[in-house]
């Protein structure tokens, strides 16, 4: 009987889930469009064959121009702040490639040549740092403005395949081919006086190299989901390590953690995306295995990267087989599709861009940027590590290229008007009649009074005079008369 | 006239013109009257500002004479500002200057672009230096500021805007170069930052004018701070004019290297000698020409007396000092190199000195110039420290390459400074630097920011924590470098292991010496601290912290600021202090009880409590935090997992309640026959389907249903009581569990076997025991009561036959899972389907025992 009872709060938990999967798909579509309003976010993917990286308003569906002579690698691509798109290359020679793409031209803008292939690329929000992963396992840090680097460290044994920034992007996140997952703290690691370079975590337990990472919301206490060639998820906590493995029927190749943290998309090699139960805590058994709630199946070759909207229920998926699908995850249906090209798909991302794609203003943005130098292009990505008071070119370095940006609430730059606030203090300080600006106006007054007085003056003098020569020139002609009478 | 007809209302639309002919026939001089008193000057304004007179805006459907009468009034107005500003009596013509300003804000679009430059040139007169008055001269500038201030809104007009800003450059300098008052020079200065912003060409072929006389006024350090401050600003303003990067930089180096040289013949003797030369060697390059010296020669060329120099070192060094951080925080077109190592080094350069004479080297400084050196170091400090932050605001993210650097410096200096000012800046800048970088940063901060909030909150009863951070400190500077020649160590600072007593000795003599001002910032700090890394590496402090915070926080509230048993009052600090430091102490302990920590937070009841007092206090700041704080708390207590959909919203009403109990579960799913659907989850439906369903089922869901049925009320309060019990539960062996499960977000597969209900077993024996214990478990939450058995009863809703039957179900359910190593969810799940369950048994209790009866394992 309790295994009976076991099996119905299972049951239980599936009901809740599907219920509300089926019922408001409309309500949703409602605050979709509200959203979109604000930000529009475009879906780039790219291909380890080349046929260029191409970009798609997620919203509206239209496509961006597409960029050409790009053959990534997988996890090979992230968006340098809004302007520039990065992405490592597949390369037959010994040397590795990272190219930069503006969004308005087809061709590279910038091409540098690490010493080794790099594989994942990654980049913090502002887009003023950029690390990529080895294939001899060691970790890159460059300078995006000078293309300095900064720092570099053997990470792992084997090549490095995945490289996430934590969400407040003081912490890296790296996952290797060795299975391990290791967390580092950038700060350490930049600081010259720590002479040897250490962890602050390294997860083991995947017995196969690792495919992918994604990391949670909440500072020390995030979640970290690590995918990996030997058919398993595992949730780490920052905090204490391991919480728990996820078994799926095929490898998965990339993962997903939805905004609440509630479930897993695990995008698998044999096409399917499988949503996993992270939050209930008893197993949940679907046909899949243990704690697999459903899967979303619709792709015909494997599913390679997965990438989560900003509104929180559209889910992107890219796969070999040359197509991207969007899922509304509250209704699990596939909800628009983009083609790519001929080739696999091997990378997707979601950028938040300012402006449409198709609009003008974004050539015009980026036109703005590289024609008028408003903003120095990049310069290609260092080599070796130079010394740290060194620029690339040898000459002293002060410091770093910054884009200076003020909060408008607070800066200075806000000129507001001004003569009222003036006008306020004139009359404060006329009322107290103490100061000498005051006393000088009063004096001007008072000299323009007595200047007017003085008129006043002279002109009732005047009049005095007038009255009294003509009062005693009647009085003598009056005597006059009198004497004549 | 109109005027003889009454106003409908206040919102007549022939109020606006009657009124402002009205305002000019009594208020406004004219060639006769003369302006009775400033004051009515302010009556004229805001009646103009509060009725929008002159803003010539109507409806749409307004016949055309009530336009053209409020137009023609207007057109007066300005007819007779103008005659006004060239009267030749100086209070008729400051008024009227006055008065354009407002209007030139007020007027509409289209009057403005019609006639600004008419006015321009009306106001243009009065900056000529012929004119008399300072008083006309400033209401000109801020006059003219106003102008350019709406001409540059105007997109269309930059060109016309640009050829007025370049007539007014040459009239600013003069006025600049001339021995003008204070406030004219501010007022001046304004306009000039105004016309940089929005007319950057104009300044162009001015440039290096601009430069020379307002840095040749900052060098000469005639005027007072505030206005001293302006020029600062129209200085770090001064390169937008060109908006290269070029000249961004170059005024930069020219600000440090006038910076480091007045403290290279200030700080002789009291420092190393090389300490100058440090930060001009990264700025500019051996081989290479430094730049011409801030304002070009002639302003290098001033003479002046050592005794003048020492007068004016203060006030020349912070200005430029402020310079540099406005140029640093302030936004610029284009992207620009920070000189963020010389910048630095200025920093610790001025942090390093204290004063004392520099042993390697013979007295150079006379006494009393040590004397007044000593006396104004602190300033320069907080200076240099605001340029820190300023360095941080401006760099971000770029900053972290010299992360570990700045640490050190911020180490070193709550090392040395023990002045309660400077020390309020280092609290801050360390709140900056954890807010901004995160979690690396925490890990390099926290034993400094715990070391002096430790000592600067008196947490006199954990000496030990203190000492052993001290003793961390202490290893750590020695490692960072070789201590320097102090000679006046404060005891805040003192970096050597204290012994116990000692520490004790010490704070009992400086119990009084910390002023709140320090512990606030100190609290803020540890707030940060908490917020950004409370959990990573905490084990050590984590303890000490929290029980800190509760103790502070609780004093606060008492009115008590200190630690332990010297309790001092706050009553003498001034209220508004007051009020920040319950705030503070309250935000801190906000952070302390969110912040996680792999366990229940220890306070958690006592937190609860003061914020709910706190919530009392009606009408101030602190009551508005507390709830804030209750709000924050609540998804403490009750953790939940909710839907991506709110199915609730288009149902809303009666299911208001029940998602309430269900922790935003989707309430009664569970129990839905699966034909029933989503959609008839409404009101009298739902519960129709819910009792068919219940009915109709076999045993087996309803013994789940009727566990849930038992525990009506007790769901309903258990929020509240559990919070307000927490502490009281601890002892008991199945808590902990309960409430791991409940707040933690993490996932531990293990943890979850080590549930309540298990131990609950160990604990009791027999099975009608158990019984009670399980449903007990709720009831202790709620009541916090350690009795159990009968209790249940006497408070259940039930009558007693029917709960006998239903507890022995709900022992069969979680006894069952307990013993299976099987786990309710965490998410709140078996609550909700309790709380939908209220309404359910009270409304309908009869069918209950049918059902129950019908269940085989009843015995």
């Amino acid at each position: 009987m309790p295994n009976f009872n076991r099996v119905k709060l299972v049951y239980f938990t599936h009901l809740t889930e599907e219920s509300f999967i089926g019922s408001s798909f409309c309500s949703f579509e409602r605050v979709r469009g509200g959203l979109m309003e604000s930000s529009r976010e475009v879906v780039v993917v790219t291909s380890p064959l080349d046929s260029g990286i191409s970009s798609f308003e997620l919203g509206s569906g239209s496509e961006g121009l597409r960029l050409r002579s790009c053959t990534a690698h997988r996890h090979g691509l992230t968006c340098l702040g809004t302007h520039f798109l990065a992405s490592s290359q597949i390369q037959n020679s010994n040397s590795g490639a990272i190219f930069y793409w503006s969004w308005n031209k087809p061709q590279p803008v910038i091409k540098s040549f690490p010493v080794e292939p790099i594989k994942p690329l990654a980049s913090n929000a502002d887009g003023t740092y950029i690390v990529g992963g080895g294939s001899s396992g060691t970790i890159y840090l460059w300078e995006v403005a000078s293309g300095k680097m900064i720092r570099k460290w053997s990470a792992h044994f084997r090549a490095v395949t995945c490289l996430v920034f934590a969400c407040d992007e003081s912490l890296l996140i790296s996952g290797a081919e060795d299975g391990m997952v290791m967390v580092w703290s950038l700060l350490k690691i930049l600081d010259d006086a720590g002479s040897s370079v250490h962890r602050e975590h390294s997860f083991s337990g995947h017995s196969l190299p690792i495919t992918d990472i994604v990391c949670g919301f909440g500072g020390c206490n995030s979640t970290i989901v690590s995918s990996s060639e030997d058919y398993t998820c595992k949730v780490w906590s920052l905090l204490t390590g391991l919480l728990r493995t996820v078994k799926f029927p095929s490898v998965i190749n990339s993962v997903q953690l939805d905004a609440g943290e509630y479930a897993l998309y695990a995008g698998s090699r044999d096409g399917k995306i499988y949503v996993a139960d992270l939050n209930s805590g008893h197993s949940s058994h679907s046909i899949y295995g243990a704690d697999i709630v459903c899967a979303l199946s619709d792709h015909s070759k494997a599913v390679t990267s997965l990438a989560f909207s900003m509104d929180g229920f559209s889910l992107v998926s890219g796969s070999e087989d040359g197509t991207v699908r969007v899922w509304d995850v509250v209704s699990s249906q596939c909800i628009r599709i983009f083609k790519h090209g001929k080739g696999p798909i091997n990378n997707v991302l979601i950028v938040q861009l300012r402006t449409s794609l198709s609009d003008p203003s974004l050539a015009r943005m980026s036109n703005s940027i590289l024609g008028k130098n408003r903003f120095s292009l990049p310069s290609p990505l260092e080599k070796y590590l130079s010394k740290r008071d060194e620029n690339p070119d040898g000459s002293i370095n002060v410091g770093p290229v910054v884009a200076l940006r003020s909060n408008p609430f607070h800066s200075l730059d806000g000129q507001s008007f001004n003569s009222l606030t003036v006008l306020l203090n004139q009359i404060k300080e006329l009322q107290q009649q103490g100061s000498s600006a005051t006393s000088q106006m009063e004096l001007e007054r008072l000299k323009s009074d007595l200047g007017r007085a003085m008129q006043m003056v002279q002109r009732w003098q005047d009049v005095y005079q007038d009255l009294y020569s003509f009062s005693t020139a009647e009085l003598l002609s009056n005597v006059d008369m009198t004497g004549v009478e | 006239m109109a005027d003889f007809e009454y106003l409908h209302n206040m919102y007549d639309i022939r109020l606006r013109p009657r009124l402002l002919r009205s305002l000019m026939a009594d208020r406004v001089p004219d060639e006769k009257r003369p302006l009775s008193s400033p004051l009515e000057l302010s009556n004229v304004v805001s009646c103009i500002k509060l009725h929008k007179l002159l803003s010539e805006t109507y409806p749409v459907k307004v016949d055309k004479s009530n336009f053209n009468d409020w137009k023609s009034a207007v057109d007066s107005w300005i007819e007779r500002l103008l005659s006004l500003a060239s009267s030749e009596m100086p209070d008729k013509c400051w008024a009227g200057v006055c008065l354009l300003g407002l209007t030139i804000q007020e007027c509409s679009l289209d009057r403005f672009v019609a006639s600004y430059s008419n006015w321009f040139q009306r106001l243009l007169v009065h900056l000529k230096p012929a004119s008399g008055s300072h008083f006309i001269k400033v209401t000109a500038c801020a006059s003219l500021l106003d102008l350019f201030t709406r001409l540059g809104g105007i997109p269309n007009v930059k060109k016309e805007g640009t050829s007025l800003a370049g007539k007014l450059i040459q009239p600013i300098l003069q006025l600049l170069s001339e021995d003008c008052s204070e406030t004219v020079c501010e007022g001046v200065v304004d306009l000039l930052c105004t016309l940089i912003t929005f007319f950057p060409s104009s300044i162009h072929h001015h440039y290096d004018n601009v430069e020379a006389a307002i840095a040749s006024k900052i060098i000469s350090g005639t005027c007072s701070t505030s206005v001293s401050k302006k020029f600062a600003r129209g200085l770090a303003f001064l390169p937008k004019a060109r908006s290269d990067a070029d000249s961004w930089f170059s005024m930069m180096q020219k600000i440090i290297i006038s910076i480091n040289s007045n403290l290279n013949q200030a700080f002789e003797g009291l420092e190393g000698a090389t300490k100058g030369t440090e930060v001009t060697a990264i700025l500019v390059p051996p081989g290479k020409d430094p730049p011409p010296p801030l304002g070009g020669q002639s302003v290098l060329a001033l003479n002046e007396t050592t005794k003048r120099f020492w007068q004016l070192l203060t006030p020349r060094v912070s200005v430029l000092m402020q310079c540099c951080s406005m140029m640093l925080t302030n936004a610029y077109p284009v992207q620009v190199t920070v000189p963020i190592r010389p910048l630095l080094a200025l920093v610790g350069r001025v942090m390093s000195v204290d004063g004392a004479l520099c042993q390697t080297l013979m007295p150079i400084l006379l006494v009393s110039q040590q004397l007044f050196l000593c006396s104004e170091l602190p300033l320069l400090q907080l200076c240099s420290l605001d340029l820190l932050t300023s360095i941080i605001k401006g760099v971000g993210s770029q900053l972290l390459p010299h992360a570990a650097d700045v640490v050190r410096l911020l180490t070193e200096c709550f090392r040395r400074c023990a002045l309660p000012d400077l020390r309020i800046k280092l609290y801050s800048i360390a709140q900056t630097l954890l807010i901004s970088m995160g979690i690396g940063m925490a890990l390099y901060l926290a034993s400094e920011v715990l070391t002096n909030a430790f000592v600067d909150l008196k947490f006199t009863n954990h000496n030990s924590v203190i000492s052993s951070f001290e003793l961390l400190n202490s290893k750590k500077q020695r490692a960072v470098g070789p201590p320097s020649n102090q000679c006046k160590r404060k005891r805040g600072s003192e970096p050597q292991p204290l012994s116990a007593v000692d520490a004790e000795a010490e704070d009992q003599n400086i119990n009084s010496t910390i002023p709140v001002s320090v512990q606030i910032s100190a609290l803020k700090a540890l707030e940060a601290l908490l917020t950004v890394g409370g959990t990573l590496r905490s084990e050590c402090w984590r303890a000490q912290v929290d029980l800190l915070l509760i103790t502070t926080a609780s004093n606060a509230f008492d009115g008590f600021i200190t630690f332990g048993e010297a309790n001092a009052l706050i009553a003498d600090e001034p209220a508004s202090i007051r009020a920040d430091f319950q705030l503070a102490a309250f935000e801190a302990l906000l952070a302390s009880l969110l912040s996680p920590c792999g366990h229940r937070p220890p306070y958690l009841s006592q937190g609860l409590a003061l914020f709910r007092e706190g919530k009392r206090e009606g009408g101030t700041r602190l009551a508005e935090f507390c709830a804030h704080a209750l709000l924050a708390l609540e998804p403490l207590i009750h953790p939940r997992a909710l839907p991506l959909s709110s199915v609730a919203a288009t149902n809303m009403g009666r299911k208001l309640d029940e998602t309430t109990f269900s922790s935003g579960q989707k309430p009664g799913m569970p129990f839905l026959d699966e034909r029933a659907g989503p959609s008839s989850s409404k009101s009298d439906d739902f519960y129709d389907a819910l009792c068919s369903s219940w009915l109709k089922n076999s045993e087996e869901p309803e013994s789940k249903d009727m566990n849930q049925a038992e525990e009506p009320g007790v769901t309903g309060v258990f929020g509240q009581g559990a919070a307000e019990n927490v502490s009281g539960n601890r002892e008991k062996g199945f808590e902990p569990g309960v409430f791991d499960k409940e707040m933690e977000k993490d996932k531990r597969e293990g943890e979850f076997r080590t549930g309540i209900f298990d131990k609950e077993m160990e604990n009791v024996g027999d099975r009608r025991e158990k019984v009670f214990g399980t449903c007990n478990f709720e009831q202790e939450m709620m009541e916090s009561e350690a009795e159990k058995g009968e209790k249940v009863f006497e408070t259940s809703v039930l009558d007693k036959d029917v709960m006998e039957n239903v507890e022995d179900k709900t022992e069969e359910v979680f006894g069952g899972d307990a013993l299976d190593g099987n786990v309710v969810s965490r998410t709140g799940e078996p609550f909700s389907s309790k709380g939908f369950m209220v309404a359910l048994s009270d409304s309908e209790p009869e069918p209950l025992p049918d059902i129950v009866d019908s269940d085989p394992d009843t015995d």
